[in-house]
């Protein structure tokens, strides 16, 4: 057992064989990478020149005032392309070029990993392929646009269900194919080591930031910082720096879809077990036979049977608390963010947004909290159009 | 002795090659499943492996991604497997058996019931794709002082430096896959295939079985003198499913595959 591959009894390489020299090359490469001054200043350069960081840690005065609590968001939808993904693509597009890859794949759900991973592509002249569901390709035609305007090719996978799931699995297989040439960007903090760790480290700028902003504002930690969990990539930036300051409380809030008990969720930790997908062990939503059970959510981005096996640790050492927010609940806290701060979330941050509406309850006036807001609802519209029409909606 | 290892010793006398088919369990049903390993071990097949379907088989290409997908949708799973298998033994049926099968499965069964399972329902062997040397302690704990069931090894061409701490305990045989990637690509061997294979024959202490993209015996030729024995996967569920899943085309196909693969 490679030890340093797992988070407690969560992670590990359970990929095929093809793949382990690959991954002991990757995880050599990334960690001389971050140990060299001149690739983090690289990295850095980018992140203010093209990504526009650093990002606001904005006082959400209204909101603040009706919660009767101090509420910051982290403005991450005020990135280039519109979420926090780019800060990991860039990362990993960096790394890619230092190895001397020329071609670069990536899976995608609802397309904003995909969008960011084409953008740093077209940025540094990189041949990109994205693997994608077919029904994904169907529900986000837009983006499926944007990544071809940007010249990425979008593979259209056909098995098991036709989504994310899928797409990755099929990532894996064209990576295990064409590793000699090709990188592989992971937009999650999944997969095998050292993607976990790696996301992880392109992701923490995100909680690096916040933590400065927030002492400068309060001159103290937050009490709280709240995150949206998918696979968990915003979350396991926003939680990073935080993670040794016990007297912050870590929130990830994973998507309860239509309510845990309706079996139609996206809730890995409420009633997941531990299990292997897609290179790591992790909690998963599984079936009786143990195969891999569909996710449900209104937010696409969170709509994944897994995930990070660091979130699964955390949750088991108690160092942070994972709950869910359903669909509707969601929803509400989208509105009524549009309405007191003209800020459109994404669904995927609305769920955070819902839980510290939640938790403001048991805080007090000088207490506060930080609320990562992954990205903006710009992608989402047209799910939210469907939504207030009573149509259902397309995810 | 492994009922595996019991059986390419005798091989190994008869200096014969050893013939693998790998196919779905449940596909289409269980009832075809049976007739189909009775009919191989009929015409001469060494060794099947069956294929537990998973809902994420990310090893595997197009043909056995579909044949497990619709074994799933028919009902199959590892609990009827094992059940099917143990009938098999009850009627006689001796052929080595392998479970190929994705690790998840494993777990969500739990190891030591699993292991108990295997014992109990005659599965000789092992191959998990997504279980790579460094992640097996936990499994062949359980299997430790069970010689009934043993785990194959794999290796791939980009194994450099690897192969030797893989096969140090290896037993039964090692499974040589032909080219990066995934099951089921036509004929494209890794172009430094006879370098690899060659370098495994050398370190090697158990038979060297090569699989992925074979069709026909004379697809190895070019490896004849070094490799054991061939697999053969995705072709031979095509095969069974543009025959109706007939026992006879089995029959007929292995029966002349184990013959020309002597004769190159």
């Amino acid at each position: 057992m490679n030890s340093k591959a797992y988070y407690g009894e969560f992670g590990g390489q359970f990929v095929s064989e093809s793949l382990m020299n690959t991954l002991e090359e990757l995880d050599a490469a990334f960690e001389a990478a971050i140990k060299d001054p001149e690739f983090m200043e690289q990295y850095h350069y980018y992140l203010r020149q093209y990504v526009g960081r650093e990002t606001p840690l904005y006082f959400a005065e209204r909101l603040s005032e009706k919660y009767k609590t101090k509420i910051y968001l982290k403005r991450e939808d005020l990135n280039h392309t519109g979420a926090h993904k780019i800060n990991n693509v860039m990362g990993q597009i960096l790394l890619a070029r230092r190895m001397g890859k020329t071609k670069v794949i990536a899976e995608t759900g609802a397309g904003q990993h995909g969008v960011a991973t084409a953008t740093g592509a077209a940025l540094f002249g990189m041949e990109c392929t994205i693997y994608m569901g077919k029904e994904d390709m169907q529900r986000q035609r837009l983006n499926v646009m944007r990544m071809e305007m940007l010249g990425a090719s979008v593979v259209s996978v056909e098995s098991g269900s036709n989504t994310l799931k899928d797409a990755t699995n099929e990532a894996i297989r064209a990576w295990a194919k064409t590793a000699e040439d090709t990188f592989y960007i992971i937009g999650s903090a999944v997969g095998p080591y050292p993607y976990p760790k790696m996301v992880k480290e392109f992701q923490s700028v995100i909680s690096r930031e916040a933590k400065i902003q927030h002492k400068k504002a309060e001159g103290k930690n937050p009490d709280a910082v709240i995150a949206c969990v998918g696979g968990g990539s915003n979350s396991i930036g926003m939680f990073a720096d935080f993670i040794d300051e016990k007297d912050v409380e870590l929130i990830g809030v994973e998507a309860a879809g239509c309510g845990i008990s309706s079996g139609k969720h996206a809730s890995a930790m409420a009633l997941g077990e531990p299990g292997v997908l897609h290179g790591m062990k992790s909690y998963l939503l599984q079936d009786t036979d143990g195969n891999i059970q569909l996710a449900h959510s209104i937010s696409a981005g969170l709509d994944y049977p897994g995930v990070g096996p660091e979130h699964a640790y955390l949750r088991d050492s108690g160092r942070a608390k994972y709950v869910s927010i359903t669909d509707t609940e969601a929803m509400d806290a989208l509105l009524e963010l549009c309405k007191l701060e003209g800020i459109i979330p994404a669904i995927e941050s609305a769920h955070a947004i819902a839980y510290a509406m939640k938790k403001a309850e048991e805080m007090t006036e000088t207490q506060s909290m930080i609320i990562c807001l992954s990205g903006r609802g710009d992608k989402d519209v047209n799910t939210i159009a469907d939504y207030l029409d009573g149509k259902g909606y397309l995810n | 002795m492994n009922r595996i290892e019991k059986t390419l010793a005798v091989l190994q006398e008869k200096k014969e090659k050893a013939f693998i088919t790998y196919m779905t369990a449940g596909l289409p049903d269980y009832s075809k499943t049976k007739e189909i390993i009775k009919a191989q071990e009929q015409a001469g097949t060494d060794i099947i492996e069956l294929g537990i379907p998973f809902s994420d088989p990310v090893a595997d290409g197009p043909v056995i991604q579909k044949a497990s997908y619709d074994a799933i949708l028919g009902g199959a799973n590892l609990e009827k497997t094992f059940a099917c298998l143990k009938e098999l033994r009850g009627g006689g049926v001796e052929i080595p058996v392998v479970f190929m099968m994705y690790y998840n499965t494993i777990l969500h069964y739990g190891l030591d019931a699993f292991a108990d399972e295997c014992k109990k329902s005659g599965v000789d062997g092992l191959i998990i794709p997504d279980l790579p040397f460094e992640e097996q302690e936990e499994l062949l704990e359980v299997l430790a002082g069970c010689d009934e069931t043993i785990l194959i090894q794999l290796v791939s061409p980009v194994s450099a430096g690897r192969v030797e701490k893989i096969l140090e305990h290896a037993r039964g045989f090692v499974y040589c896959v032909s080219s990066m990637g995934v099951t089921g690509q036509e004929g494209n061997f890794h172009k430094e295939v006879i370098n690899y294979l060659s370098h495994v024959k050398q370190v090697s202490g158990v038979p060297v079985m090569m699989g992925f993209g074979i069709h026909r015996a004379e697809d190895v030729r070019p490896m004849k003198d070094i490799i054991d024995g061939a697999i053969v996967g995705s072709h031979f569920i095509s095969l069974m499913r543009e025959s109706g899943f007939s026992a006879q085309t089995a029959k007929e196909y292995c029966t002349a595959f184990k013959k020309e693969l002597n004769e190159l």
